[in-house]
């Protein structure tokens, strides 16, 4: 007994006072007070060995519960400007002309950037279609401009109302059917506005309908949505007098943000670091650069760091949002509701510019026929541009719109037929082995489980 | 009058990107005292990822989760990764993580293996300590190996992997192909209220059971589920981005575009499916995007259980869904006067 409290002693940690009283300010335990915590016999899940499984506290709990995270918005450098973008503010048009020289001639406005100033001005993480700021077309009314640095974020917005930009209007599109035909308007002219399309077919789906008892069709669209993640797309980028390029930024994928502030700005990767801050929530959103180069072209004109930090308007207007589908499917069943057959086509509005359309269009097609064997499918995608905010990567890249069509039309199937909505996916999922629609052999296949599971936690019974 | 209903949301999806490349790579060192650092290029964007990878190293070093730092997003520092996307962090990520610690262990069993007087392959590594497989007894602190290892031997205890998961490419004609190394599973039951004379929709609970390969994490696996479902909630009734006549947003701020906030969130009951996939670490798959999938999906279902409208359209607004309760009413009435 005399022995323990000596060890004890031993791993008490120092006591910082200063950090003491500003956790008691707070009304929270201190973070160095390991001896107010009694000693337990059961170590803490972060103490355990055998790691794997538990349920550990996140390494940064205790910053985001005491506020002390830093976002890109609580960041500082010294002689840090303030950047803000002008947003075009009509849907298509041709620039004929941009006057900066009121703006450029405000105090306190350090530098302004035209689009024709950036030394590759596109970018996209499939076809690089979308430029960092306008030149000459504008393609949608969120598209960026030009931009100020300032050394207030307030006189920046001013100097943006000073910017004179005179606009050709063009014809525009806005609907994704009415974009697909031959007479209208081309948003990247002359290519068509049909831009990517997908087939996967397997079996035989004309065959598989005449077999059935039943055919179902039915037509789903959905609508488009943006990620609203609580802290908006910013980033602070700084040139410095060696030509070496430092950005911080609500990015969740700085190693092809590097290669995308390479391609744009013209530099080797080794000249360019990239930080990708602690990220106030994304779902999809931040997976490319977006006004990065632009804080980078007014750093290395001004000398000095500069900040941007997107409004919420501007993270509505000028981010990318959730594709809206267009979703016809046809399906024949057996009159114990087995799907012998599917065919389905996707019609996904791409808005202005590609960004991540290839994979939403991609992962859209193979999922769409459902979590079922069927042998006979046929499924087509495509997708268009209209003069709308660019969709893109959004948590799910289409599958919760296919899920809301074929799970809809699952259980109308099932109404008809007098199933139950549990029995008839039961009698239709995969199981362990099956061929997916592009004839993958699929492995650790638990959707049965997942469904039971769900049905008894729920409580679900079958009705007559 | 107030109806319940019940409906079903059941979907698949993959992890990773749709054939395309998309490896990750770590580099773990284990420090003197048999801690570790972890440079990984991945971001945290909210998830917890940081945490789960920590823990995908702790376990394979035989440490515990304290034990470890991880250092991530920084291309000065970090080795390359896809980042944050397409469900990846934890099945790629985390597996080369996995591979990386086991680099910088086989390091460390070639120098406990002649301290304990046995060959490196009869290893273990658990409870901070290197030990002969079976016989915890003979046993050393990792924290001495590593140690001896750096300061005797001049041999660090550092190692780098990269992991990038296998695909095949999709015939373009049909699109066969193997687009991706592993899928996970998931079903959602919801239960709701519709007020049949306003077309209103009011959620009750949400039971959700969800594969994501075996949880590092059960608690953030069930965090994500729970945001998921939140988000599937916003997409299934309330959110949309509308636009004049000249393609302007007319919604484009939090007042007028409506999200659900904690508030309008029902009970939610999340299961997670017993599942290991030998192709992940520890068994685990993903769960980010998911989350989300099958919850409009089971709400509408819900809502057309309820009062026998098929809405087709997103979001399924009280005036969509009031709208189609008088067309059903009108279309009965017909049928019984004619």
């Amino acid at each position: 007994m005399a022995d323990e409290p000596k060890v004890l002693e031993r791993e008490r940690p120092v006591v910082d006072e200063a950090l003491l009283r500003a956790n008691t300010d707070q009304n929270l335990p201190a973070v160095a007070r390991r001896e107010s915590v009694p000693d337990t016999l059961v170590p803490q899940a972060r103490q355990q060995t055998g790691a794997v499984g538990q349920r550990v506290t996140r390494t940064d709990a205790r910053q985001h519960g005491l506020g002390q995270t830093r976002y890109i918005d609580d960041l500082s450098l010294p002689r840090m400007l303030y950047a803000r973008i002008k947003r075009a503010g009509i849907a298509s048009a041709r620039i004929k002309r941009i006057d900066t020289s009121a703006a450029e001639a405000m105090p306190g406005v350090m530098a302004v950037l035209v689009g024709s100033e950036i030394p590759v001005n596109s970018f996209g993480p499939m076809l690089q279609d979308q430029p960092v700021l306008a030149d000459p077309i504008v393609r949608h009314a969120g598209d960026g401009v030009a931009a100020v640095a300032a050394v207030t974020e307030q006189i920046a917005n001013e100097a943006l109302e000073k910017i004179v930009v005179e606009y050709e209007p063009l014809p525009a599109v806005f609907d994704p059917v009415e974009a697909m035909r031959d007479d209208a308007h081309k948003v990247h002219a002359p290519a068509s506005n049909i831009y990517i399309s997908k087939v996967i077919r397997k079996g035989d789906v004309a065959k598989g309908f005449a077999k059935s008892d039943h055919v179902f069709e039915g037509r789903f669209s959905t609508q488009m949505v943006e990620h609203a993640p609580i802290e908006p797309h910013a980033a602070i980028a700084d040139w410095d007098a060696n030509g070496r390029l430092t950005v911080w930024a609500t990015n969740g994928r700085i190693t092809l943000a590097r290669s995308d502030l390479a391609r744009t700005l013209m530099l080797p990767l080794n000249r360019i670091r990239a930080i990708g801050t602690i990220v106030g929530g994304s779902f999809g959103g931040k997976n490319e650069i977006s006004q990065e180069p632009v804080l980078a072209l007014l750093s290395k004109k001004t000398g000095r760091p500069v900040k941007g930090v997107f409004t919420r308007t501007e993270e509505f207007i000028a981010t990318t949002t959730r594709h809206p589908f267009v979703m016809e499917y046809k399906t024949g069943v057996t009159k114990d509701g087995r799907i012998l057959a599917r065919s389905v086509q996707l019609t996904l509005d791409g808005g202005a510019y590609c960004s991540w359309t290839e994979t939403a269009l991609g992962k859209a097609c193979i999922l769409a026929a459902g979590p079922y064997r069927i042998d006979n499918i046929h499924c087509e995608a495509r997708a268009i541009y209209t003069n709308k905010t660019m969709a893109g990567a959004f948590r799910g890249f289409g599958a919760p719109q296919v899920c809301f069509a074929y799970e809809s039309q699952m259980d109308d199937i099932a109404k008809a037929l007098g199933i139950d909505p549990l029995e008839i996916r039961l009698r239709n999922v995969f199981a362990e082995g099956s061929p997916s629609p592009t004839g993958q052999v699929l492995h650790s296949v638990v959707v049965k489980e997942s469904l039971l599971q769900a049905a008894a936690r729920f409580g679900w019974e079958a009705r007559s | 009058m107030k109806r319940r209903g019940r409906g079903i949301g059941c979907m698949w999806y993959p992890i990773g990107f749709t054939v395309t490349a998309n490896p990750s790579s770590a580099v773990v060192k284990v420090n003197e005292d048999g801690t570790a650092t972890v440079l990984t290029g991945t971001v945290e964007t909210g998830q917890g990822s940081l945490t789960v990878l920590g823990q995908i190293a702790a376990e394979t070093l035989g440490i515990a989760a304290d034990d470890v730092h991880v250092v991530s997003a920084d291309t000065d520092v970090t080795p390359m990764d896809m980042g944050a996307i397409a469900s990846r962090t934890t099945y790629v990520t985390g597996n080369a993580i996995r591979l990386a610690a086991e680099n910088a262990m086989a390091i460390l069993f070639e120098v406990a293996g002649p301290m304990l007087q046995v060959k490196p392959s009869q290893l273990e590594a658990r409870d901070r300590r290197i030990q002969v497989k079976g016989f915890p007894q003979r046993s050393v602190m990792i924290g001495e190996v590593a140690n001896r290892a750096q300061v005797t031997l001049g041999q660090p205890p550092i190692g780098s992997a990269s992991w990038n998961p296998p695909t095949v490419a999709m015939d373009p004609e049909t699109g066969q192909g193997k687009p991706f190394n592993t899928y996970v599973y998931a079903t959602q039951i919801a239960e709701v209220e519709v007020d049949d004379e306003t077309g209103e929709v009011e959620i009750i609970r949400i039971v959700a059971a969800h594969d994501c390969g075996s949880p590092i994490n059960p608690t953030l696996v069930e965090g994500q589920v729970e945001g998921g479902i939140a988000q599937g909630i916003g997409f299934a009734l309330q959110e949309e981005i509308l636009f004049d006549g000249k393609g302007l947003q007319i919604n484009s701020n939090l007042t007028n575009y409506i999200m659900p906030t904690t508030l309008d969130l029902p009970e939610i009951v999340v299961d997670i499916v017993n599942s290991y996939d030998p192709t992940g670490p520890f068994g685990a798959k993903g769960v980010g995007e998911p989350s989300l999938v099958p919850t409009a999906a089971a709400i509408l279902n819900a809502v057309h259980d309820a009062v026998g409208v098929r809405i087709t359209s997103l979001p399924a607004t009280s005036e969509k869904i009031l709208t189609a309760i008088k067309a059903k009413r009108a279309a009965d009435q017909k049928q019984i006067s004619a």
